[in-house]
């Protein structure tokens, strides 16, 4: 258990030594700052009296393709390092030699993805914090948690994604290419659904796909079928992490 | 220390360490000796629990590292042949992240990675980053990071690899210091290294263990004769005339003029000579009163080439004359194997 988060924050301590982690935050929050910007001047156009379930808080968690596009860059860029890392550059061997099991190299490893992933979020707490200025009810706080929980949870579910394509892959720049062809996929997955008139098939797009997740608890819907979906998903790819490190001995 | 026995590695069709056998007892410094491609760093992967082996078993202090890895490493401080580093970290701040992997505690954290800086003479360095040290510093961090939870066996891969020679004594002074405490187990491929540290050696060929041995017998196990080396004026038909008179001279393998002196030729001389030290004297005496003049004599060196040469012949031979195709085929297969 004390390996892990030593691990853990090895890991975290080491990213944010690197440049990579300042570019990441930089950018993230200039794209995320210039997206609310623009949601916001959006609707403070539109007249009074709309659709009470959109606002620019909902529409910047997953209201429009703005929030997605990063999601599939930002994340490998985060995950790609994990694992794959390690293995160029040898360390792997004097981690695996260490007295710990694959199952701490892997937890750690994840959990430092989920801290960072945490770490991305927690500046847009200011956007809430600028709603809640503008009047006595603009900010809807039921829809703020189950928003930032279909955050957590999507996290969850990437990262574990990043931290397989990290365990299965020699070098960074394939786990990054491999991940963000899955998220990509999943992105697109969604879009399929428009295309599909049928009903059985746009369903189970819809229900797997990227963006139906966090449309539904933007909007303040906590759909458990979602979160179910995250954490089996999540602890799918963990525990085939563990055994791509395992199966490194052999 | 260590108890291995019939330890074997494939990579797919390729056998990399096969039936592989010894006991390491405690305090010991042990020399696995072999050329590169040998099997020597995949036998060390498998008693660090890095690999797993096909077949065999291998006790640490006495507990299964096949079926217990992690207890077993808890034992061992391993330092790879690469000295992989994360290189973004401070030299302390590696050494105090490691150690709080191999579960030291809290209190004894600060003593342990201090005792360890200071017994691999990095202290100096300690808040540079890793990154940008030379390599004679990161492979002391490297072996900083193996003592610091001060294992009571300590496996080294090639620890002085990439060093000037002053750095290679600083290793091996670092060697002789912990040994009697900790059982050390070292891979090499250059002889002097073994001969200098090491109380016994085990020398591993294409996988296979080809012999154990003490340092000193070594040398004479690669060789039936010995070779000596003269150098002295005098014409090439008096040297070898005189050479050849000598008892224990077997031959003389090479002589060559170093000077084109029509009247005085400085020469030099290669004889094949029985295995006695005291031929050199003969030798001496027979050239002197010969009225040539020697300005050198010595013992040429085996070297681990010989040793090899030696060792692996005789297995051939062995192998040969038991006339079996089987063993052929397999001798063949680890052959692509370096």
């Amino acid at each position: 258990m004390r390996a892990i988060f030593t691990l853990a924050k090895r890991e975290v301590h080491s990213f944010f030594i690197s440049p990579i982690a300042y570019v990441v935050l930089l950018v993230w929050l200039l794209y995320s700052g210039i997206s609310f910007y623009l949601l916001a001047r959006f609707f403070s156009s539109q007249p009074v009296g709309g659709s009470a379930t959109i606002s620019p808080l909902s529409a910047f968690f997953g209201g429009t393709t703005l929030f997605y596009l990063p999601l599939c860059i930002f994340i490998p860029i985060i995950t790609m390092r994990l694992i794959a890392e390690e293995r160029s550059s040898g360390t792997l061997e004097t981690l695996l030699s260490a007295p710990l099991t694959e199952i701490s190299v892997a937890l750690g490893k994840y959990l430092a993805a989920i801290c960072f992933w945490c770490v991305l979020w927690v500046p847009t707490l200011v956007y809430v914090w600028l709603s809640a200025g503008t009047g006595e009810d603009a900010v809807d706080w039921g829809v703020i948690a189950t928003s930032y929980l279909g955050l957590f949870c999507i996290g969850l579910f990437y990262m574990a994604v990043g931290l397989l394509m990290s365990a299965v892959s020699r070098n960074q720049i394939v786990a990054a290419t491999l991940t963000f062809l899955v998220l990509a996929g999943l992105f697109l997955l969604n879009m399929l659904v428009f295309m599909d008139s049928g009903e059985g098939a746009a369903a189970i797009f819809e229900y797997i796909g990227m963006w139906s997740q966090m449309d539904a608890f933007s909007k303040g819907i906590l759909d458990t079928r979602f979160v179910v979906y995250d954490i089996s998903l999540a602890a799918l790819c963990v525990f085939l992490s563990i055994r791509v490190l395992q199966a490194n001995r052999w | 220390m260590i108890q291995v026995e019939h330890l074997t590695k494939k990579y797919g069709d390729r056998t990399v360490v096969s039936d592989v056998g010894f006991h390491v007892k405690k305090g010991e410094i042990i020399g696995f000796l072999g050329p590169n491609g040998a099997g020597k760093t995949t036998t060390l992967r498998m008693l660090t629990g890095y690999l797993a082996p096909e077949e065999g078993t291998i006790l640490i202090d006495g507990i299964n590292a096949v079926d217990d890895p992690v207890a077993a490493r808890k034992r061992i401080g391993y330092m790879p042949e690469t000295v992989p580093l994360y290189k973004e970290l401070r030299v302390e701040e590696y050494l105090r992240y490691r150690a709080r992997l191999k579960e030291i505690s809290r209190k004894q954290l600060r003593n342990r990675v201090e005792s360890a800086m200071e017994m691999a003479r990095i202290t100096d360095v300690r808040t540079r980053i890793i990154g940008q040290l030379s390599r004679g510093y990161r492979s002391r961090v490297g072996l900083a990071e193996a003592i610091v939870a001060d294992p009571p066996l300590l496996i080294l891969d090639e620890p002085t690899a990439g060093l000037d020679p002053n750095q290679i004594r600083q290793v091996r002074n670092l060697i002789k210091e912990m040994a009697g405490r900790t059982t050390i187990l070292l891979s090499t491929h250059i002889l002097p290294e073994v001969e200098s540290t090491c109380g016994r050696v085990l020398i591993i060929h294409r996988g296979k263990l080809v012999g154990e041995d003490i340092p000193g017998d070594l040398r004479n196990k690669g060789q039936s004769g010995q070779l000596l080396m003269l150098e002295g004026r005098g014409n090439e038909e008096r040297f070898v005339s005189v050479l050849r008179k000598v008892a224990g001279v077997r031959r003389v393998v090479e002589i060559a003029p170093l000077q084109d002196d029509p009247s005085a030729p400085l020469m030099r001389v290669r004889v094949e000579t029985d295995p006695s030290p005291e031929i050199s004297e003969a030798v001496f005496e027979a050239v002197a009163a010969a009225g040539l003049k020697l300005r050198e004599l010595h013992r040429e060196q085996t070297s681990l080439e010989d040793v090899f040469a030696a060792l692996t012949t005789e297995e051939q031979n062995q192998e040969e004359s038991q006339g079996s195709k089987e063993e052929e085929a397999v001798g063949e297969g680890q052959g692509e194997v370096r």
